[in-house]
């Protein structure tokens, strides 16, 4: 599902964020990529969803080297995959309904299953109730779930979470990550990039453990 | 669908962001109105000069027993002549009379009309220069019947030195403000996309093509020069007409002004919102 080949990723004024790291993801593993802050777990997601370039080395998503990809390409390849965020990155100026349909209304979902589709997935995340709710009237981790709502809407293949409990409360977190299970018990690749490390022992899941740059520990 | 997503969402922005657009719609106004402004005072300026270019002549005073017909055939045939007017002596008194008015009294001192009968000869443009002048005028001080004739030879060569400084100096100074207008808004388009750069990455993130992400803004652009020139052109009109009640006439063509002030608005948020979106979608 996912290759890392040698990749390294050096930034301006030879600031290195990742040294010739490799892995690979196979198709509906749960994976931990934790390390301390700066240790590069951020630039491992970003490379994922081709947000950036590496300087070396090869990066194979689905199947496709992203090197190769051509610009108008990569939507097609960002629809299959979802992303979420420690800061959500929801549009304030929106309810929680428009800021899911918005991922939908952008890939161009007929109009028909729109309204389907939204409600199906408010549905499982318990969400219904507030779908005209603005972001600011929610909490941290209903803000986290309309995050994830509107990242699974489209049914993607992988799921990328960076640090998407670094902002909750311990429930709160816990209820993100009994969803972040929950959606990889039914198929998607999720890969989520962590610095607490008592998430990744709890959880019993494959770890990769990134260290100033380097892939330290691969269990 | 795309375009009817694409306009919603500008239609959204606009209305949910109004004080963002306000801010930005202010902006192109004023920079549209100064430029609308310009371009009045340079359409003035040739307007003054197509005027007064038009009004270089030749004026041939005749015997008093010139064949006037002939005359004027004969000088209609000379290269450059457009136009000849034939001024009769009593044609002549009378408009003097007109001229003068209130110290019309003047002319009583004169027992007959001592004003001789004239031709006005209408030149090409390209013969009304103090060459184009002196050369019809020595064709025409060769007819029989033409006593002397008159033109502002010199005079009009130094009006045109001068026309022609100041229209340079004009046009230098059209470009330049055109080039400030410019630059004002499209850094205030680029500032209110850059406030908005949130958005751009979450379109970008869920798999929106960049034409996608560019429709909005585009229509937003559009909407917001459109609208600054039209504003620009209420602008301009109110001046005009306190301009026209305090000084003099203002040629003032209000459907260009109008038109050209949607159609440059509407064109700089295009191509202001284009680049500025462009830096977003690298």
């Amino acid at each position: 599902m996912i290759t890392f080949d040698k990749v390294s990723k050096i930034y301006q004024r030879d600031w290195t964020a990742l040294d010739d790291v490799s892995f690979h993801i196979d198709k509906g593993e749960f994976v931990f990529v934790c390390g301390p802050t700066g240790a590069g777990k951020t630039t491992i997601l970003r490379l994922i969803y081709k947000y950036e370039e590496p300087t070396k080395g090869t990066i194979k998503v689905m199947g496709e080297n992203l090197r190769l990809m051509k610009k108008k390409e990569l939507p097609k390849l960002r629809r299959k995959i979802g992303v979420i965020f420690q800061d959500f990155k929801l549009l304030q100026d929106r309810t929680l309904e428009e800021n899911v349909l918005f991922a939908l209304e952008v890939t161009d979902t007929p109009p028909k299953n729109m309204k389907k589709k939204l409600m199906e997935i408010l549905t499982y995340l318990r969400l219904s109730h507030k779908k005209y709710a603005f972001p600011y009237q929610l909490s941290g981790g209903e803000q986290q779930k309309v995050s994830i709502a509107r990242a699974l809407v489209r049914d993607p293949y992988i799921l990328l979470a960076d640090e998407p409990t670094g902002n909750l409360d311990s429930r709160s977190s816990q209820d993100i990550l009994e969803i972040l299970m929950d959606i990889n018990y039914k198929g998607t690749t999720v890969i989520m990039a962590t610095h607490n490390l008592n998430i990744v022992k709890k959880m019993k899941k494959r770890m990769l453990r990134i260290e100033n740059g380097k892939l330290v520990r691969d269990k | 669908m795309a375009l009817r997503i694409g306009i919603r969402e500008g239609i959204r922005t606009i209305t949910r962001n109004n004080s963002l657009f306000l801010l930005s719609l202010l902006v192109t106004s004023i920079s549209l109105f100064l430029l609308s402004l310009f371009v009045l005072v340079t359409v003035n300026l040739y307007y003054a000069v197509k005027i007064l270019d038009e009004k270089i002549e030749i004026i041939a005073f005749l015997d008093d027993h010139a064949n006037v017909q002939r005359l004027m055939r004969n000088i209609r045939k000379i290269n450059g002549v457009t136009d000849v007017i034939f001024v009769s002596s009593e044609q002549a008194l009378k408009d003097l009379q007109n001229e003068l008015k209130e110290t019309e009294a003047v002319l009583n001192v004169f027992e007959k009309n001592p004003l001789p009968a004239s031709l006005r000869i209408k030149l090409e443009r390209s013969f009304r220069n103090r060459r184009g002048l002196t050369e019809i005028s020595n064709k025409i001080m060769l007819l029989q019947g033409v006593k002397e004739t008159i033109y502002g030879g010199e005079l009009v060569d130094q009006l045109k030195k001068i026309t022609n400084i100041i229209s340079a100096f004009d046009i230098g100074l059209l470009i330049i403000i055109i080039f400030s207008v410019i630059f004002v808004i499209f850094q205030t388009i680029k500032l209110t996309i850059f406030a908005r750069s949130t958005e751009i990455e979450i379109m970008r993130l869920v798999g929106a093509s960049n034409s996608f992400i560019a429709i909005p803004f585009t229509f937003e652009g559009v909407v917001q020069g459109a609208l600054g020139g039209i504003i620009a052109f209420i602008l301009i009109a109110i001046t005009t007409h306190i301009t026209t009640s305090i000084i003099s006439v203002v040629y003032f063509p209000k459907l260009y002004f109008f038109i050209g002030s949607i159609i440059f608005g509407a064109f700089f948020g295009i191509i202001g919102s284009s680049v500025a979106i462009r830096k977003f979608l690298k």
